[in-house]
């Protein structure tokens, strides 16, 4: 059963998010997931943008209280 | 799809540009893209291996609040980009040379070489070029 792996990247600055989902995605199995959480207001598009490029899935992007959710699958 | 090569020119000694060019490089090579820095002229003194904390940029008002707010360090960003992906370091062998240090005298485990401008855009032909 997939895993999933929370990581509060609430506070950081671009591209911290981000480089904090990469290290993640190293930690864990091909078909778990990483629910990332970013106050930086680019993470929304920006983390999408970047899983399709290198071939992740994205699995949905929710708008919470100062932060958004952002769930990826590792597919590599 | 290959990306292209990412070539950045890296001369200025401003915190916002140091900063700009190691946001670049660490998401281009992070994001499946080959990235080459070259660092020469007033940029070489923030890659001062010895440089206090604080004192290793210098910036106006945007740099400032780079600091205050706790961005992250373009030293890290470089780092983070060369562990997490394809990133090349270069220092500008001319700079080296004027300024009398060595690639000793650079933030340890940063760059890959010392290397003339020549080779860099020869090696840039057929990449995209930023210069900052």
């Amino acid at each position: 059963m997939a895993q999933r792996t929370k990581i509060d990247a609430r506070g950081a600055f671009c591209p911290g998010p981000l480089m904090e989902l990469i290290a993640g995605l190293k930690l864990i199995e091909v078909g778990d997931e990483i629910e990332v959480w970013s106050s930086d207001k680019g993470s929304a598009k920006d983390i999408p943008e970047w899983v399709a490029k290198v071939g992740h899935e994205m699995v949905g992007v929710e708008s919470c209280e100062g932060y958004d959710s952002i769930v990826i699958r590792k597919a590599k | 799809m290959t990306s292209q090569p990412l070539f950045i020119l890296l001369c200025s000694g401003e915190h916002e540009k140091i900063q700009m060019a190691a946001m670049m490089a660490s998401v281009g090579a992070v994001s499946d893209r080959t990235v080459h820095v070259f660092v020469s002229m007033n940029a070489l003194s923030a890659f001062a291996k010895d440089a206090p904390p604080g004192q290793r940029y210098s910036g106006g008002a945007f740099s400032r609040q780079l600091l205050e707010k706790g961005a992250p360090d373009a030293m890290q960003l470089f780092e983070q980009g060369r562990m997490l992906g394809d990133l090349k370091m270069y220092v500008c062998s001319m700079a080296l040379d004027i300024t009398g240090w060595s690639e000793d005298s650079l933030v340890d485990g940063l760059f890959d070489d010392a290397l003339g401008l020549t080779k860099f855009l020869s090696d840039a032909e057929g990449g995209q070029f930023v210069t900052l």
